[in-house]
């Protein structure tokens, strides 16, 4: 097992190396803009902007405190696409990905067990999962220094954990798909329609009355940054990635040792 | 004699199409079994049947006397060694890391003598990363590390294709020095002479029927050898010969033929020759046996 995981990590090493300094950039850019959002202009912008337009800026009143421009613009807005976008590419490229370059056949091969190999790809996958989590909170700390400026460690300690329970559970959810059925073009459609059906039922709920019904079929809808920011948090919005998660890997120990493998 | 490898009327289907169909066949212990038939004929399909990477439509594998199912395959993996002519390597390591990496899986290390007299025989390029390897020498890393675990049984498909004529012998000696040892082997190749060369044993696949199961030998004698010679005085061909061509030439006397029968009867009709001025005698294509009998089975 220890074997897979450690191939697995040292493939994906360049992706996640690259993946890390852009997600730590992401977070050190937002941080150190924040000076410049926080003047007299706010107040102006609070009055100005429509409501309907908050799903897609996030609620200006946020901006007053740091933790929540923090919570709200980057692990709101913007971090659950990109890290979103990281999971679907990572999922693919190890399963459905080896697969279809013949790599699977020939791990099968070898004396390992499916099990063993569902295990040890996936435990490679939630450690890669946990740097790219990692990467944000790296660069906003690197901005706090740089505009002299600090949030309570515990919140950023949350608002990571639930961006590793938001990009694993919906990396495992691909990764049993690809797992279970060995297609490409599914695993990466359903991918895309999880990850940009959430984004969009999210953004838009706060203007759209009706989808506000459909909020919780939102995978980031179980991932309140601006209130875990806040100081709120909701531990069954834990629970929620943590029940699909292991769903996801129930469903792939159920299926991937009984289908075949692509042949060559 | 043991049976390592036994197939009971498999039958594997994609969308309604049998790829193999009703194919049973057991492989002993010790013996070196040639799986040929053209591209598409389903060699593939069986071999990936016999590894359970598929699972079969209807029928059974038994490997080492256990059923072989799609969960339960790898068991039977710690005793196989398995090469493709195309095998998918992992690219991005190294051919030492990846041999590490299948030494590893086997829960052992990659340091042992049979590496090492592999290495020797082989010399593949070990410190460069596979991708940046020609189809030959990615070719030599397979099957080193096909053999390296001393399995019980090494399962091939096409295991040459991509080797040099020089490499391809080294592999050959290989086969034949494993089953010394009493290594099963059991092999697809599109080389007939190479299946003739090393194999007990040929099954012949067609359109997923097993159509033959017969002794190497029975293939090389139907093969059988092109024969010319040139005498000073006219001489009859063997009864058993075909004539290809007979000519004067001045004073001497050319006589070309294909000899089919044993070496023996060739040796005495050689050794009756009066005034031999000139001798050859080389294999008629081990591939012109195959396709009579790939058309024989299909009239």
């Amino acid at each position: 097992m220890f074997t897979l995981l450690f191939k697995t990590i040292r493939d994906k090493r360049f992706f996640i190396l690259g993946w890390s300094l852009g997600l730590a950039f992401l977070g050190f850019a937002m941080t150190a803009f924040y000076p410049s959002f926080n003047g007299g202009q706010i107040d102006e912008l609070l009055t100005s902007l429509p409501p309907a337009l908050e799903g897609l800026v996030g609620n200006l009143q946020d901006w007053r405190s740091l933790p929540g421009y923090v919570g709200s613009q980057i692990f709101d807005i913007r971090l659950p696409i990109f890290i979103s976008i990281l999971s679907i590419l990572l999922a693919v490229s190890i399963t459905v990905g080896e697969e279809d370059k013949g790599q699977l056949r020939t791990l099968v091969s070898l004396p390992l067990s499916r099990r063993r190999i569902v295990t040890g790809k996936w435990l490679a996958m939630v450690l890669l999962c946990l740097i790219a989590s990692i990467a944000p909170l790296v660069g906003v700390e690197v901005g706090l220094l740089a505009i002299g400026e600090t949030i309570d460690q515990m919140v950023l300690i949350r608002l990571g954990l639930f961006t590793w329970l938001l990009v694993t559970s919906l990396a495992t959810v691909i990764f049993a798909i690809g797992l279970a059925t060995g297609n490409r073009a599914l695993t990466t459609g359903l991918g895309i329609i999880l990850t940009i059906g959430s984004f969009l039922v999210s953004t838009f709920s706060q203007a759209v009355d009706w989808l506000k019904d459909y909020e919780w079929l939102s995978l980031f809808h179980y991932f309140p940054a601006t209130d875990i920011a806040k100081g709120t948090i909701e531990w069954w919005n834990a629970v929620f990635y943590v029940v699909l998660l292991l769903l996801a890997l129930v469903a792939v120990y159920l299926f991937f040792p009984r289908r075949d493998i692509k042949a060559e | 004699m043991t049976t390592i490898l036994e197939t009971k009327n498999v039958t594997k289907q994609y969308s309604g199409v049998a790829a193999v169909s009703d194919v049973s066949f057991a492989v002993k212990k010790g013996e070196v079994v040639g799986f040929v038939g053209l591209n598409g004929a389903g060699k593939s399909t069986t071999i990936n049947m016999l590894l359970g990477f598929q699972r079969p439509s209807q029928g059974e594998v038994y490997l080492f006397g256990e059923k072989v199912t799609l969960p339960n395959a790898h068991k039977s993996h710690r005793r196989i060694g398995f090469a493709t002519g195309d095998m998918s390597l992992f690219d991005d390591m190294t051919g030492e890391q990846y041999l590490a990496f299948v030494a590893r899986s086997h829960g052992q290390k990659l340091r042992t003598e049979t590496f090492t007299q592999l290495v020797d025989r082989f010399e593949p390029q070990l410190n460069k990363k596979l991708k940046t390897l020609s189809r030959g020498n990615k070719q030599k890393i397979a099957l080193v590390a096909a053999f390296m675990m001393n399995p019980d049984l090494v399962i091939l498909d096409e295991p040459s294709s991509g080797l040099d004529p020089l490499m391809q012998q080294h592999f050959l000696e290989l086969v034949r020095e494993a089953t010394e040892r009493g290594v099963t082997i059991f092999m697809s190749s599109h080389y007939l002479n190479e299946v003739v060369d090393v194999c007990s044993r040929i099954l012949l696949i067609k359109k997923g029927k097993l159509v033959k199961d017969m002794p190497a030998s029975e293939l090389e004698t139907t093969a059988g050898k092109l024969v010319r010679v040139t005498t000073k005085t006219k001489v009859m061909p063997p009864k058993t010969a075909e004539l290809v061509e007979r000519e004067t030439r001045g004073e001497v006397q050319l006589l070309q033929f294909v000899f089919r029968g044993t070496a023996i009867r060739l040796q005495e009709w050689i050794g009756s020759l009066p005034q031999l001025q000139d001798l050859t005698v080389s294999d008629d294509s081990a591939l012109a046996a195959f396709e009579d009998l790939y058309e024989e089975e299909a009239r």
